[in-house]
């Protein structure tokens, strides 16, 4: 900040050009030394997976493979051979779940927020610090009641099983919610007063708005959905309807020693994290890209 | 006659907007209070009582309020053990990861080339933040500095501090490369949110000479005021409810009575922190919208 503040002081304008440049290096200094920390964990999964038996086990624990070597990879295909349910039959599960899962919590939060943030009603507040304390609340306690509910709704064993205990999620709802109180209500009264319909000015005005938010909510409710094993482990009694991360923490969980198998595990971690990759880097650029178009000036 | 006609209109209107908001709540209502308000009731009646899984359901007998007095007043490695130095650790976490977050993303927004680059990496912390990788590298003590060692800052930090402020410091040092990682998701929200604030702004301000430096304080700052608000709440529930935190290990499934109680102790006392940190945070944005 320091070196913004200093290019201001009285210089000309030439002046300011060259030294903008030098605010610019120092930027690019500090963001490159802080980036190096950010990036290591994605050299780390990557270089993991590669990495023989030999050096999996290796302490002090070393970022970067020595020898690559792709038999981590074949262990795990074979491993996947195996077993009773093919794999892909979770793997299936677990994109439908994921896919079908944020789809539905993003639109479901993005619609519970707009009448909280610009429509208040009676209870409207309470509703909100009902939300943010509901945030606070440890998720693992709330196990047992879960299978109660999805038991008595009758849903064991379906996708919806799956996808509903996501939806209740009160983080989405939270963001979305505090992106939309920005929006100012010049914008929305207006295109009421050019006749709107509530819908409309939701999905022609406030939506583009606050696509940063939803942005975001989608990359974190994806990863969540897609790592978690909650939802296959309490209510889904049939195999063929568990998920792929449920699967692959089973590989490991049964054996006596921990040595085995930690190959193909580190190969597994590799292809569990490779949709959330996608994911991220498809989703990120939205969260920025999007206010220029919204008109909002 | 008119008037009422209006009125009568008018209250058709308002009636029908109402219905309108209930109807873009109610599939979240339900999801809700079916999945969040009923379980977390639940889970109060839970931890008066021990519960157990038989094969034909759940066996529950009524136990008063014995598991609070255990974790309270008798048992002391049950919470306090390690509650008060994770206290500590978060009230100094708190402020450098949104301080630093607040920062990166000021920087993140400057024109520069490779500036999508930049993003990417440092947004990348928000897919590992909750997966195992994090973990991982805790347990095998990387995200460690190693020039903190060189110049034996730990050895300074004991000797200047009580012993009882020390230790946090020193293990938040350590693990200063752990408080980068865990502001990813700062980074994109205050990102996201300083784009609510227009160019015109400053190209205005920047008309009237305001230095830049001038409009990070009398722009940027207020104009961000919400989403550090939004950010710290983040960041407190981020941190009390990370699977790693020493007490949320400490919740364990074969004793769901017990683990309820201990839940709900617990859960009091996040509340009471937020309130504090909401506190601080009104007390800090009152002067300072005094001193604009």
């Amino acid at each position: 900040m320091a070196a913004i503040a200093e290019n201001t002081s009285k210089a000309g304008a030439r002046r300011r050009l060259i030294k903008l440049d030098k605010t610019q290096m120092m930027l690019m200094l500090f963001l490159t030394l802080v980036g190096i920390f950010m990036i290591l964990p994605l050299f780390y999964i990557f270089n993991h997976a590669l990495k023989p038996y030999s050096e999996l086990f290796l302490y002090p624990p070393r970022i970067f493979v020595q020898q690559p070597t792709l038999t981590n990879f074949s262990e795990f295909f074979s491993l996947l051979k195996d077993s009773t349910i093919p794999a892909s039959r979770y793997l299936f599960n677990s994109i439908v779940v994921a896919g079908l899962g944020t789809v539905s919590v993003v639109i479901v939060s993005a619609l519970a927020a707009y009448p909280l943030s610009k429509h208040p009603f009676p209870g409207s507040k309470l509703l909100f610090s009902a939300i943010v304390i509901s945030l606070m609340f440890v998720p693992e306690a709330l196990q047992i009641p879960r299978y109660i509910v999805v038991a008595q709704l009758g849903i064991m064993d379906t996708y919806v099983g799956h996808i509903l205990p996501h939806v209740a999620a009160p983080v989405s709802v939270f963001l979305v919610k505090q992106f939309m109180d920005q929006v100012p209500n010049d914008l929305i009264e207006a295109a009421k007063i050019d006749g709107a319909r509530e819908f409309t000015v939701f999905m022609r005005i406030v939506i583009p708005v606050v696509m940063p938010s939803i942005a975001t909510s989608s990359i974190l409710t994806f990863q969540d959905i897609w790592n978690d094993t909650s939802t296959s482990t309490l209510f889904m009694q049939n195999d063929a309807m568990k998920t792929f991360p449920y699967y692959l923490s089973t590989l490991t969980n049964n054996l006596a020693n921990s040595v085995a198998r930690q190959g193909a595990v580190a190969a597994a971690s590799l292809i569990l994290f490779l949709p959330t990759l996608i994911i991220f880097l498809t989703f990120q650029r939205k969260v920025i890209a999007t206010m220029a178009h919204s008109g909002i000036k | 006659m008119i008037g009422k006609l209006i009125g009568k209109r008018k209250l058709k209107i308002n009636t029908w907007r109402k219905l309108e908001g209930a109807l873009f709540l109610s599939p979240w209502i339900f999801g809700f209070f079916a999945f969040m308000v009923f379980p977390i009731g639940f889970s109060l009646y839970m931890s008066f009582n021990q519960v157990r899984i038989v094969p034909d359901g759940l066996d529950i007998q009524y136990r008063g309020v014995t598991y609070y007095k255990q974790i309270l007043f008798e048992n002391g490695s049950i919470l306090y053990n390690n509650l008060i130095p994770f206290l500590q650790e978060a009230l100094i976490m708190i402020p450098i990861i949104v301080i630093f977050a607040l920062l990166v993303a000021i920087m993140l927004n400057y024109n520069f080339s490779g500036r999508w680059l930049f993003r990417t990496i440092f947004f990348l912390p928000v897919i590992f933040s909750t997966g195992a990788i994090i973990q991982e590298f805790y347990d095998q003590g990387e995200g460690t500095l190693g020039f903190l060692e060189q110049y034996n800052l730990a050895d300074y930090v004991s000797m200047v501090l009580p012993s009882s402020w020390s230790g946090p410091i020193i293990r938040i040092m350590n693990s200063f490369v752990l408080i980068l990682w865990y502001s990813g998701v700062q980074i994109l929200l205050f990102l996201a949110g300083r784009q609510t604030i227009s160019a015109t702004v400053y190209e205005a301000a920047r008309i009237d000479g305001a230095s830049p430096w001038e409009s990070f304080w009398k722009i940027t700052l207020p104009g961000m005021i919400p989403f550090i608000f939004l950010n710290l709440i983040y960041t407190v529930v981020d941190l009390f409810t990370f699977p790693r935190n020493p007490i949320m290990q400490k919740v364990t499934t074969s004793d769901y009575g017990k683990s309820s109680a201990l839940v709900w102790i617990y859960f009091v006392i996040i509340l009471l922190f937020l309130g504090l940190v909401m506190l601080v945070f009104r007390r800090v944005n009152k002067t300072y919208q005094q001193t604009r």
